[in-house]
């Protein structure tokens, strides 16, 4: 059978597959309506999700082994348009085919609305970034500003992406933690959307819709693309895989312009469409039994190459290369050292290690002992560019050398792939390794090396801070003192207050006689505020991520606003009330006893008088007595009176301090303190939903 | 015909564009700094090996460089040219890693010397093996060249096998480059697999923006398809603008191809028999001598401006982040003013103590409350001016510099020279006082220290402070406490400039060390202007 006769069997397939795509975008278009009629909430518990989705993927894994043997049976799988249906019914339940339509629609809203604009900015940027690496100044790395040199350029195909294609085949299932790091992702986009850039978190957005996408699409076929240099062989090698001259060879570089799909079993036309290959350019492989048996579900696409000085084919490459499941890089002994392929795809691409093969091809070329020696450098080349290597049962990248021209090695790669596309991993494998690649991306905006958070020494710190604004410590020691002094002033004796009084109507009064008088306003020191909102906000978003930081900063300074001036009022409020200081209940009796003590000295004296002016009889004792009782008891009294009064006076102090310093923290604490420890909150629960996409879980944060 | 004849006013205009271009140096990280750094690099280089000592001394040989891809055959080209084995071939890629300069033993002198390639050291001995460490440690092992003789030769010819253009090695990247540009002939290396790959066509553009002579090699072909890809391989040149290129097709052939043996001279005559032809007729030679030299200088013409524009760009970008600086800490400086008239110092602890003063409090707690009150007044501004200097760097990509953004070991310090300068304050102001006290005529002298507050407060306070005024001019009189306050104010203005002032250029420090300035661009094209002259 020739590659033409072939390939109009599949146009037909193709038609086929159109009508039943229509038919079943309907069905999913409407059952997802009827569900959001139904007023279903948006957004679902990850738990939820789950139960849904395992009942279809246990259908699949029944239905699928059904639907193998239909096909078998009919040969040619011309019908497998029509196997798909029952396929679908047994799946399960309407109910369950029901759901998960309505899961896929969802899926497609959160996905597809940015999906076209996602992907140009995605391929624009990512062009851009590869030529600032890659444009480094040296005379050979100068990229051409006007193109002019474009030798072999053909015009690329224009992609037709029709409607998001329905494959007829079960659609692909991921696993469990998979799913949970994908859904762990998208939570995680929805969360810092309102903090990050849409840039940083572009490259996240597109893991999520590919592996939305992917997963819509047959889960039994794996994309395989053949990638290299010009003049690697990688048409040969394809058409040596497919059992017919489907590629163009030649010696005239570069050769393929365009991808071509060949596809070894049916119902990949959605894989295929999504990568963008015309229908014109899909082709069948040789049919024979052997082959399929053992290739069956592998979509082979060749590519362009990725180094000559046709730009367009870089971009197809690298466009395409986002979208297959697996990579086959082919290499040849005159180039496989080349900057242009390590530098440039296989060093980023060193995660997806598990899903790409490394083929040493043209090894005719080389003569003996050669070939062992060239890959073994290979190797080496490939270890140093961080690609683990698939050797002694490890999981990593396949190394082969083959040579497409003679068929030397080329059974090795078929078993190999056969075996490789039989597993059916590759799809979530090259997810998983996107995801991985991602949450590279991320990890600087998202994880940190310190402990962060709020400590009590900082919080403590920012309430002292405040209180020294408000002057809460000099409010108690000036408390406290008038306090004394008061006492003082009431428990002394009365000469020294008339002594007192005569020096205060000489004594300028300075800043006292203001005290009552005048209400001051700004009584917080601004300047003191501020930094200690400053200070704070520093501590707080010391060792977080730029974004995060920014975000606690702000939500500290939005709190001050206003902070001084509700110190202010507070200061006000729960400051001292003016006048004098309440009195303890001894008060009256020393007050009492001090008056009975200088009338005590009165009497002695006027007693002592009496007697001088002969009005009494002379007594000298007991006036004598009463006067040196007066006048030693009255300083007795006052002095005991001042200790007395010097705990009342502390306690009244430190009570009119801490009055201020609560205050003053509370207010602290509702302004800034909280919004920030929200702000913090919000952090570490991203935070964890990063563990989580790394995989590594919900205690990864700080490591 | 253009022949070369050089001046000494030429070579010393040269050798001072060349000191120029040496001291242009692009510190801040800007999207177009390591462009430039990578010109100037190759410029200087260029100059250093190849136009200077080709200037010098034209009479020297002619050097022609084998360049082009990992794998294209560039040493098995260099050692059928000469007959015999100099440079080792083999099929492990990257192969050369040390290049190779091969020529007449009667010439040996011209490259044993530093004339060409000065940043290279000679090595004689024929290639050691990677595990000997014979070189000194800190040596670069890249930065070798060896020079072997061969009778095989034509005098006035010398080859050299260079690295590959496009190696995944970095160094040998790089060294390939100034390799190359050394060349009086560059020999572009290409084969059939290659002839249209990106990396050997960017290496024909750059030669052709030089002018160089140049020849291209199209190597390995086999003799099935040799026409076809040699017809296609000259449409694509012609394309480029680059039809009149001479070019040599090499077949690939059993006995030369992975064995790292050697041609039949056969193959390679057309090649060997154009470059002895270039080095034999005078008039050939002088051709192309002044062809690569004149294209080289003419290149100067664009690679200058373009050095120049990179270096405006520095000074642009330091005076865009030199001036946030200045902005900040200006607004700065001036709410920090506005405060102190304001009396804001006289607010919170410091206020409570002057209510209660001097009844409840001394005048020493006042004043320790005024002067820590001042410091944190200060250093408040200074950090809210760095923070704002913070978030406009944060938009500049200048200032991603290493050392102009790590500002946290100086904070504590910034505290700690605050705290400083206010004591300092302080103590002068107690000191005024003291005096202003000691020369009043009174019988009961106020304390000095109660003085000292009164200014404080009066000076710092603000409106509110009103009464301390009246309190001062109480005790030591209108005249000396207007004097007092006059001396006090002016001291304090003088410390708070100086503060912010001292911040300010801590803060611009590490920009100035990276030593900006406008005058490279200036010199660039002047450097330029006058070699136009002398030419």
């Amino acid at each position: 059978m020739t590659a033409v006769t072939d390939q109009d069997h599949t146009d037909h397939a193709d038609h086929t597959d159109q009508a039943d795509h229509t038919d079943h975008a309907d069905h999913a278009d409407h059952a997802g309506e009827t569900v959001a009629e139904g007023g279903r909430p948006e957004k679902r518990s990850p738990e939820e999700g789950v139960s849904e989705d395992d009942a279809p993927v246990e259908g699949t894994s029944d239905a699928a082994p059904l639907g193998e043997g239909d096909e078998n049976r009919t040969g040619a799988g011309d019908d497998s348009a029509d196997g798909g249906r029952p396929k679908d019914g047994t799946v399960g339940t309407a109910g369950h085919a029901g759901t998960h339509h309505a899961r896929v629609s969802e899926d497609d809203d959160a996905g597809s609305g940015r999906k076209d604009d996602d992907t140009r900015t995605r391929t624009d940027s990512a062009s851009a970034e590869a030529t600032s690496v890659w444009d480094d100044g040296l005379i050979a790395r100068r990229v051409a500003e006007d193109g002019t040199v474009a030798p072999g350029y053909v015009p690329p195909v224009v992609e037709t992406r029709g409607p998001s294609a329905q494959a007829m085949a079960a659609p692909l299932a991921y696993d469990g933690h998979l799913r949970s790091r994908l859904d762990a992702l998208r939570e995680l986009v929805g969360l810092s959307r309102t903090r990050l850039d849409s840039r940083t978190l572009s490259e996240a957005g597109r893991v999520l819709d590919e592996a939305a996408a992917r997963r819509r699409l047959s889960g039994q076929h794996t994309v395989v693309a053949i990638a290299g240099a010009t003049g690697s062989g990688k048409s040969q090698l394809f058409n040596a895989l497919a059992g017919v001259a489907i590629s163009e060879t030649g010696v005239r570089r570069p050769t393929t312009a365009a991808p071509i799909a060949c596809s070894w079993s049916d119902g990949a036309a959605g894989l295929i469409e999504r990568i963008g290959i015309p229908p014109r350019l899909r082709r069948r492989p040789l049919q024979s039994a052997e082959a399929e048996a053992q290739l069956r579900g592998l979509v082979l696409i060749d590519l362009p190459d990725h180094d000559s000085a046709a730009v367009q084919h870089r971009e197809q490459v690298d466009r395409v290369l986002a979208l297959v499941d697996a990579v086959i890089w082919v290499v040849d002994p005159e180039k496989y050292a080349d900057a242009m392929l390590h530098e440039r795809y296989l060093r980023p691409m060193a995660g997806h290690a598990e899903v790409m093969f490394v083929v040493l091809n043209q090894i005719d070329r080389l003569p003996g002992e050669a070939t062992e020696q060239v890959l073994d450098d290979l190797r080496r080349l490939l270890d140093e560019d961080g690609i683990a290597l698939g050797e002694y049962g490890e999981p990593g990248a396949t190394v082969l050398a083959l040579s497409a021209l003679t068929g030397d090695g080329l059974g090795e790669l078929r078993e190999a792939l056969g075996q490789f596309v039989a597993e059916r991993g590759a799809p979530a494998r090259r997810i998983s390794a996107d995801l991985d690649a991602a949450a590279v991306g991320l990890w600087p905006v998202y994880a940190t090396r310190r402990r962060t958070g709020l400590s009590e020494e900082a919080r403590d710190e920012f309430a002292g801070r405040l209180a020294d604004a408000v002057g809460a410590t000099a409010a108690g020691e000036a408390a406290e003192r008038a306090w004394l002094r008061n006492a003082n002033r009431a428990c002394g004796t009365p000469w020294l207050r008339l002594w007192r009084w005569y020096q205060d109507r000489y004594e300028t009064p300075t800043g006292r006689l203001l005290l009552r008088t005048q209400e001051d306003e700004e009584a917080t020191a601004r300047q003191r505020v501020e930094q200690a909102v400053r200070t704070l906000a520093d501590r707080a978003s010391a060792g977080l991520p730029a974004p995060w930081a920014q975000a606690v900063r702000e939500a500290a300074v939005r709190g001050s606003q206003g902070l001084p001036e509700a110190l202010d009022e507070l200061a006000a409020r729960a400051g001292l009330p003016p006048g004098r200081p309440p009195r303890p209940g001894w008060w009256p009796g020393a007050v009492l006893t001090q008056a009975a003590m200088t009338v005590l000295q009165i009497v002695g004296g006027l007693w002592l008088l009496g007697q001088i002016i002969g009005f009494m009889a002379p007594n000298l004792g007991v006036p004598v007595m009463l006067m040196v009782a007066g006048i030693i008891g009255g300083p007795l009294v006052e002095w005991s009176c001042r200790m007395a009064a010097r705990g009342p006076a502390r306690r009244y102090g430190t009570d009119a301090e801490r009055r201020l310093r609560e205050a003053a923290a509370g207010c602290g604490r509702a302004r800034v303190l909280d919004p920030v420890a929200a702000e913090l909150l919000r952090y570490r629960e991203v935070r964890e939903q990063f563990g989580r996409v790394t995989g590594v879980g919900a205690a990864a944060g700080t490591r | 015909m253009v022949t070369l004849d050089v001046r000494p006013q030429l070579l010393d205009a040269l050798s001072a564009l060349r000191d120029r271009v040496a001291a242009a140096r692009f510190p801040l990280p800007l999207a177009g700094a390591p462009r430039a750094r990578a010109n100037r690099d190759e410029l200087l280089a260029q100059l250093d090996d190849y136009l200077v000592p080709r200037l010098r001394e034209p009479e020297a040989p002619l050097l022609a460089v084998v360049g082009g891809s990992t794998g294209a055959g560039k040493s098995t080209l260099v050692n059928s040219l000469v007959g015999r084995r100099v440079s080792e071939a083999g099929v492990l890629r990257p192969t050369t890693r040390t290049p190779v300069l091969v020529c007449h033993p009667e010439d040996h002198h011209w490259f044993s010397g530093m004339r060409v390639l000065p940043d290279l050291t000679r090595v004689w001995v024929p290639h050691q093996e990677p595990g000997d460490d014979l070189l000194l440690p800190g040596e670069n092992p890249a930065r070798v060249l060896r020079v072997e003789t061969a009778e095989t030769l034509p005098r006035g010819l010398a080859l050299l096998d260079a690295p590959d253009i496009d190696s995944l090695v970095a160094d040998n990247r790089v060294l390939a480059a100034e390799l190359i540009c050394s060349a009086d002939i560059w020999v572009m290396v290409t084969t059939a697999a290659r002839y249209a790959d990106a990396v050997p066509w960017h290496l024909l553009r750059t030669a052709k923006e030089y002018d160089a002579a140049l020849v291209t090699v199209l190597d390995r072909v086999p003799h099935q398809v040799a026409s076809e890809v040699s017809r296609q391989y000259a449409a694509l040149l012609t394309k480029a603008g680059l039809g009149d290129v001479p070019r040599f097709t090499v077949p690939e052939l059993p006995e030369s191809a992975w064995g790292g043996g050697l041609l039949p001279a056969t193959a390679v005559a057309s090649l060997r028999n154009w470059l002895i032809h270039q080095v034999q007729d005078p008039a050939n030679r002088q051709q192309t001598l002044a062809r690569t030299a004149y294209g080289v200088l003419d290149s100067l013409k664009s690679r200058m401006p373009e050095l120049a524009s990179a270096a405006a760009a520095q000074y642009a970008a330091a005076l865009r982040l030199t001036s946030a600086v200045d902005a900040a800490y200006d607004s700065e400086h001036a709410r920090v003013r506005g405060r102190l008239q304001a009396g804001a110092v006289l607010a919170g602890d410091a206020l409570k103590r002057w209510r209660a003063f001097p009844v409840d409090c001394s005048a020493g707690e006042l004043l320790d409350a005024l002067m820590e009150s001042l410091a944190a007044l200060l250093l408040c501004a200074v950090t809210a001016a760095d923070e704002r200097v913070d978030e406009t760097w944060r938009r500049e990509p200048a200032a991603g510099a290493p050392g102009l953004t790590d500002r946290d070991p100086s904070l504590e310090s910034a505290e700690h020279r605050i705290g400083m300068a206010v004591r300092r304050w302080r103590r002068e102001l107690e000191e005024y006082a003291e005096e202003e006290v000691r020369d009043l005529d009174r019988t009961v002298a106020p304390d000095p220290e109660a003085v000292a507050v009164l200014v404080a407060t009066a000076l710092l306070g603000g409106r509110r402070a009103r009464s301390a005024g009246e309190g001062l001019a109480e005790r030591i009189g209108a005249h000396g406490a207007l004097r007092l306050r006059d001396r006090g104010g002016r001291l304090l203005a003088e410390h708070v400039d100086r503060v912010m002032h001292t911040e300010r250029e801590r803060r611009l420090a590490p920009l100035d060390a990276l030593d900006v300035h406008p005058e490279p661009q200036a010199e660039l094209i002047a450097a330029l202007s006058v070699l136009q002259k002398e030419r």
